[in-house]
């Protein structure tokens, strides 16, 4: 845009000058002291921009902080996952929760500090999980069979209170090369999944957390629930229900 | 340094950022949603995610920068979540009439006006150059573009703006 190390012609100092008024580009200077015309402009741009800078500075209501919570120790196993703009999309609604979760999948987990933990590398592969299998998360009122529920949720893995809402998806699926049961429970706000992991243990709560995510990871035992919903899901008041509900076997 | 102590500090370098930083927030926010009620949710949303991420910021002097983009994220998030349209001029809310009130030079109120219907691309940049005092090459990284793009962007925005205020003295 702007002829570096010489003396511009009008033109260019015309756009450049429109662009950035302080004239800190190189050649600026020298041009104008040379064309009176453009010297005329620069002044006519300056003063266009003492204006804008007046017009944006509007009204700012007095500053109110919002209730900030306690930085404790589940803050330090949080998983954020870094923003992205979703595209789009108006039908069907699950397709838009199943894009958050294959955007969290290709960006994958932010990790800190001396690599990725056990914890993260966990939510990580619960997330890319997710991400495989979008069609779970339709939201519908139809449950599944008992015996669909059974395959899933078997003997060899546990017992799950199916009181807890109403489950519309129920699949054996594999995480970290073990079989797990993958539900999803209809909830407030939309499809919850539901990952009951017998042998994968956390050292704590992992959150994870999403532009369209909300979730976490609880510790069970000795294993852990996967709970994720959509980012107003209440998580917090869905959790201990969820873990209330299983009782793993022996 | 106890626990207590430790958030003490943490809570003092929060409001002090914050409190220099404020007025910013808000008018950063506020010319990207054209709203005054939603910029005020759209700051305390990044407040409050600035908040739980306040140890990532090294320091202090990066701050501006920083919370920027916050504001600018959760800006997007606001209307990826609402689904909002395009704001039209002709049936503006009350809220947003507000950010259009009238002051007491017609040329602030023209070019308030010219800048409300400014294109988004257009209009940020020039923001963030006039307001926030930022170089080409921090609006390129802030807003994910090159820099010869912000230039270029910059250079319309004001042709436009030009033509907008010199149309309505004709008027």
């Amino acid at each position: 845009m702007i002829a570096s190390g010489k003396i511009m012609n009008c033109d260019n100092y015309r756009e450049a000058i429109a662009a950035d008024p302080s004239e800190s580009f190189e050649g600026g200077a020298a041009h104008a002291a040379v064309c009176e015309s453009c010297s005329a402009y620069r002044a006519e741009l300056q003063a266009l921009d003492l204006t804008i800078a007046r017009a944006l500075a509007i009204d700012v209501p007095e500053l109110t902080i919002p209730d900030l919570p306690p930085i404790g120790e589940e803050d330090g196993n949080v998983v954020n996952l870094p923003f992205r703009r979703v595209s789009k999309i108006t039908t069907p609604a699950w397709i838009g929760i199943a894009a958050s979760f294959a955007l969290a999948a290709v960006i994958g987990v932010q990790f800190a500090g001396n690599g990725p933990s056990n914890d993260q590398l966990l939510a990580a592969a619960v997330l890319a999980h997710l991400d495989h299998e979008p069609w779970a998360l339709q939201i519908t009122n139809v449950a599944v069979t008992e015996e669909q529920f059974a395959r899933a949720v078997n003997p060899g893995i546990g017992t799950m209170d199916r009181n807890i809402g109403l489950i519309s998806f129920a699949r054996s699926c594999i995480i970290n090369g073990r079989i797990i049961p993958h539900l999803v429970l209809q909830g407030e706000h939309g499809p919850v999944t539901l990952l009951l992991m017998p042998d994968e243990m956390v050292s704590a709560p992992v959150t994870l957390l999403g532009e369209n995510v909300n979730g976490v990871i609880m510790p069970v035992g000795d294993g852990s629930i996967a709970i994720v919903g959509v980012r107003e899901e209440r998580i917090e008041e869905l959790k201990q229900r969820v873990v209330d509900s299983v009782e793993w076997s022996i | 340094m106890n626990s207590s102590n430790a958030d003490l500090k943490r809570r003092q370098r929060f409001d002090r950022v914050v409190s220099v930083l404020h007025k910013d927030l808000y008018r950063y926010a506020a010319w990207l949603c054209r709203d005054p009620g939603i910029a005020e949710e759209v700051v305390q949303e990044s407040l409050f995610r600035a908040w739980k991420s306040l140890d990532a910021l090294r320091e202090d002097g990066a701050a501006k920068s920083w919370l920027l983009t916050i504001v600018r994220r959760e800006n997007a998030r606001y209307f990826e979540r609402k689904r909002l349209e395009t704001v039209d001029i002709d049936s503006l809310t009350p809220g947003q009439s507000a950010m259009l009130a009238e002051t007491e030079d017609p040329n602030v109120d023209e070019m308030r006006e010219a800048l409300y219907r400014l294109g988004d691309d257009y209009r940020e940049p020039l923001v963030l150059q006039v307001l926030m005092g930022h170089s080409t090459k921090e609006i390129a990284e802030l807003m994910g573009i090159k820099p010869g793009a912000v230039l270029t962007r910059l250079h319309r925005a004001r042709i436009k703006l030009k033509k907008a205020v010199a149309k309505e003295a004709m008027a």
